[in-house]
């Protein structure tokens, strides 16, 4: 059995990772965590860090010793620079917390990118833990609103930055922005977004575990996330009623079951499906071709059949070999540092302006 | 043995000499005097027998006293009742023949009487009696005794089988001796009189005499009765007869008591409101008492319990030899009830051929624990819900 952990880093990363817990416990809903148990396809462990204490509160589904606080007061708010000193300072107590839970052979960070503390924190983290476990590290990084300001903006661009140069396995992306169309409002938008990621993390790791028929393992994880640049998103399809298996390998593909905008038949690089339902759905003949068909276009594609109960559900997980959409962001971010640099330098020449008419002047009582 | 010859012979005489006489004043109503006479008036029969009407008296029997004299023959008073029949009253004269006196009526003043003797007798005169004459000569001679009766009886209430002394006080009020004197006293029927006298010894003048007899009420219907008085006639020394009478007496006569002993059981449970809490003990006091007259012989116990009901301590069934009337014996029994509910203890005592019962009812409950325990039970498994779920709210609470 896998030995599986997943850190949830700032608010962003804590929630999500919430509702990683709160599925894990099944369709019993709010209530499930006071009689259930959570089931999790692999042994899995979780951690929900963050400087800011009200954020780990809020969680409802995350047992309170898996809630790990790392004091600072009042958060870092959205300061990296902040964020990394107190990682720094905190170190120790965070990879202890972490090395109590045993080993592992998979890790994913769930954090956004354009916060603070998780933000921060991420890089640091993978390099501390590519040096104190052998064990795949993957990153899910959540990307901001774009509306969310230049601060954000910045953030996003050098966390990324930072992430890839630390080389975990892999960094998949989630963007708020694509998926703000889940809901009209910001929190309830959330939240469809943490269930979606959770759903897919979870699935993912169910098929990595599986001992059946078909089965990916971390090997072909691994693989996988190598492929391209190293960064990659998931994809998502559940057949309706009378759609045939190839339609949901297909459906896993297209953009609206992806959490990140990309095209994955001119951008992908490699790719694993994992596919799960009924027996009488899975024909392997015709997955086995459409898989066929698909690599022509996206490259290596590793796939898992899941026999389980119920309709075709298939998880798309590939990684790309271009990400307009992140040049588009690291665009508007360089654009928003320079107006910044710009603004803050006239701000301080206005300032310096002021200053000047004191210069030379001495206060008299 | 030659006297009573004597008497025999003399007695036989008399009877032959009489008989012709009391023929023919009987049967050919042959009265030398059938007439009236007032007070003080006298008659002379043959020239030598002088009948005096010395009183009359009709309450409370008609009678009059006559003073007869006669040749050689002392003198003589002598009393008539109405109702004495014709030959009650006979004067014997010198010559041995006799005459009979006997009162027809008597009125306020005179009366009516007839004197039957010989045929051959008249009355020979009618003559007035010079009261002087008459009382001078009596004077000093008459002496009167007054007896004087008072009847007491020692109880006033007597019970069938019992005994009533009833105690004559007699005294002589008067100035001469009384004799012959004859006490009549009737009696209630079902009572017999145990040596009652009915003659008694002369009674000096101022002297007083006491006899008493045993009234024994031998089968007397229950009720109050009348003793009727007492009558004592007697004599005084001149002949003269006198009659008293007591005053009545009541006495109420009672039914026979038996003698019985007779139990009563009573039982008391020590308890509030008569509320037992099962499995609990609580303790019953038995008393027995003997309420009657007699004491019992041996006495025995026998106890009636519900089925769940047990003796915890304390013999609930003893044995007393005997009870003395009035008195009692009390011992306390422990027990426990087991089932809730109403509960009826109930308690013989046997005595001879008779017994008596009591019964003491109680309700038990189950204790507050007991009454509670199905609710606890019911409790704890949603109390270890909820500390489940405290548990696992506190598991993910931070
Ligand atoms: N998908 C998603 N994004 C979130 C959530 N909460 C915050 N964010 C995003 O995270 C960014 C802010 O980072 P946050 O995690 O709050 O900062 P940190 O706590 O300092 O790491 C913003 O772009 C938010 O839109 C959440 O629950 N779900």
């Amino acid at each position: 059995m896998l030995n599986i952990l997943i850190l949830g880093l700032g608010q962003c990363g804590n929630r999500v990772l919430d509702a990683v817990n709160h599925e894990a416990f099944g369709s019993g809903g709010t209530f499930a965590k006071y009689y259930s148990r959570q089931k999790f396809p692999a042994s899995v462990k979780t951690i929900a860090i963050n400087t800011a204490i009200n954020d780990l509160k809020g969680l409802t589904d995350t047992r309170a010793k898996d809630r790990f606080h790392v004091p600072h007061l009042h958060g870092v708010g959205a300061n990296r620079a902040l964020g990394k000193k107190v990682f720094d300072d905190n170190k120790e107590q965070i990879m202890s917390e972490i090395d109590k839970r045993g080993s592992f052979e998979l890790i994913f960070i769930i954090t956004s990118a354009a916060g603070g503390s998780g933000s921060s924190f991420a890089p640091l983290l993978v390099k501390e833990l590519k040096k104190a476990y052998n064990a795949q590290i993957i990153c899910i990084a959540v990307l901001p609103f774009r509306e969310e300001g230049s601060i954000f903006l910045q953030n996003t661009a050098f966390c990324i930055r930072e992430l890839v140069a630390e080389s975990p396995n892999g960094i998949l992306l989630v963007d708020n922005q694509y998926l703000k169309k889940y809901a009209g409002d910001i929190k309830s938008a959330y939240d469809k977004i943490n269930i979606s990621v959770a759903r897919r993390v979870l699935f993912l790791i169910e098929a990595l575990n599986s001992e059946m028929l078909m089965v990916t393992d971390l090997g072909d994880l691994k693989t996988v996330m190598n492929g391209g640049i190293g960064i990659g998103t998931m994809g998502y399809y559940e057949a309706g009623k009378d759609g045939t298996i190839k339609s949901a390998i297909l459906g896993s593909f297209k953009p609206s079951g992806l959490l990140f905008p990309a095209n994955v038949y001119n951008e992908g690089a490699r790719a694993m499906l994992i596919i799960k339902g009924d027996k009488k759905y899975l024909d392997l003949d015709l997955i086995t071709k459409t898989v066929e068909e698909l690599s022509t276009d996206v490259g290596q594609v590793f796939k898992g059949v899941l026999i389980k109960k119920g309709r075709p559900k298939v998880l798309s997980l590939f990684t790309l070999n271009s990400v307009p959409e992140l040049e588009n962001l690291y665009a508007a971010a360089a654009d928003a540092i320079r107006f910044e640099m710009d603004k803050r330098e006239q701000s301080k020449k206005q300032l310096d302006d002021a200053f000047a008419h004191i210069d030379e002047l001495e206060p008299i009582y | 043995m030659n006297g009573v010859r004597i008497l025999v012979i003399a007695t036989f005489f008399v009877f032959v000499l009489m008989t012709p006489v009391v023929v023919a004043s009987g049967n050919d109503s042959y009265y030398i005097f059938d007439n009236e006479l007032q007070v003080n008036e006298g008659i002379t029969i043959e020239t030598s027998i002088h009948i005096e009407v010395v009183e009359v008296k009709r309450i409370p029997l008609e009678r009059a006293k006559f003073r007869i004299t006669s040749y050689q023959r002392p003198e003589r008073m002598i009393t008539v009742f109405k109702e004495d029949g014709p030959q009650a009253n006979r004067y014997e004269t010198y010559s041995g023949a006799s005459i009979y006196l006997d009162v027809i009526g008597v009125y306020s003043d005179s009366v009516q009487f007839r004197v039957s003797g010989p045929s051959n007798w008249r009355v020979t005169d009618y003559y007035d009696v010079d009261p002087e004459e008459g009382g001078g000569e009596v004077d000093e001679a008459v002496t009167v005794p007054k007896l004087k009766i008072t009847r007491t009886l020692d109880i006033s209430s007597v019970q069938q089988g019992q005994t009533a002394k009833v105690t004559f006080k007699i005294k002589n009020d008067g100035n001469g001796t009384a004799s012959e004197i004859e006490l009549d006293e009737p009696t209630i029927k079902g009572a017999y009189r145990e040596g009652c006298p009915t003659t008694l010894d002369d009674i000096a003048a101022g002297a007083t005499e006491r006899v008493s007899y045993d009234l024994k009420i031998v089968d007397v219907e229950p009720g109050t009765y009348e003793l009727n008085p007492t009558l004592l006639n007697y004599k005084s020394e001149s002949g003269t007869s006198y009659s008293s009478e007591s005053s009545s007496n009541v006495l109420v006569i009672v039914a026979e008591e038996v003698l019985a002993p007779e139990l009563e059981i009573k039982l008391t449970i020590e308890s509030d409101d008569d509320v037992i809490i099962c499995g609990e003990r609580f303790s019953v006091t038995v008393r027995i008492d003997n309420t009657g007259n007699a004491t019992t012989g041996r006495i025995t116990v026998k106890s009636h319990l519900p089925d769940d009901v047990r003796v915890a301590g304390g013999e609930i069934d003893p044995v007393y030899e005997s009870i003395k009337p009035g008195d009692y014996e009390e011992y306390e029994v422990t027990m426990i009830a087991y089932e809730p509910g109403k509960h009826v203890i109930k308690m013989d005592v046997l005595w001879a051929d008779e017994e008596a019962s009591a019964s003491a009812e109680f309700w038990a409950e189950r204790s507050g624990f007991d009454k509670y325990y199905i609710y606890i039970l019911a409790a704890i498994p949603i109390v270890l819900i909820l500390l489940w779920l405290i548990k696992r709210r506190r598991e993910y609470s931070f």
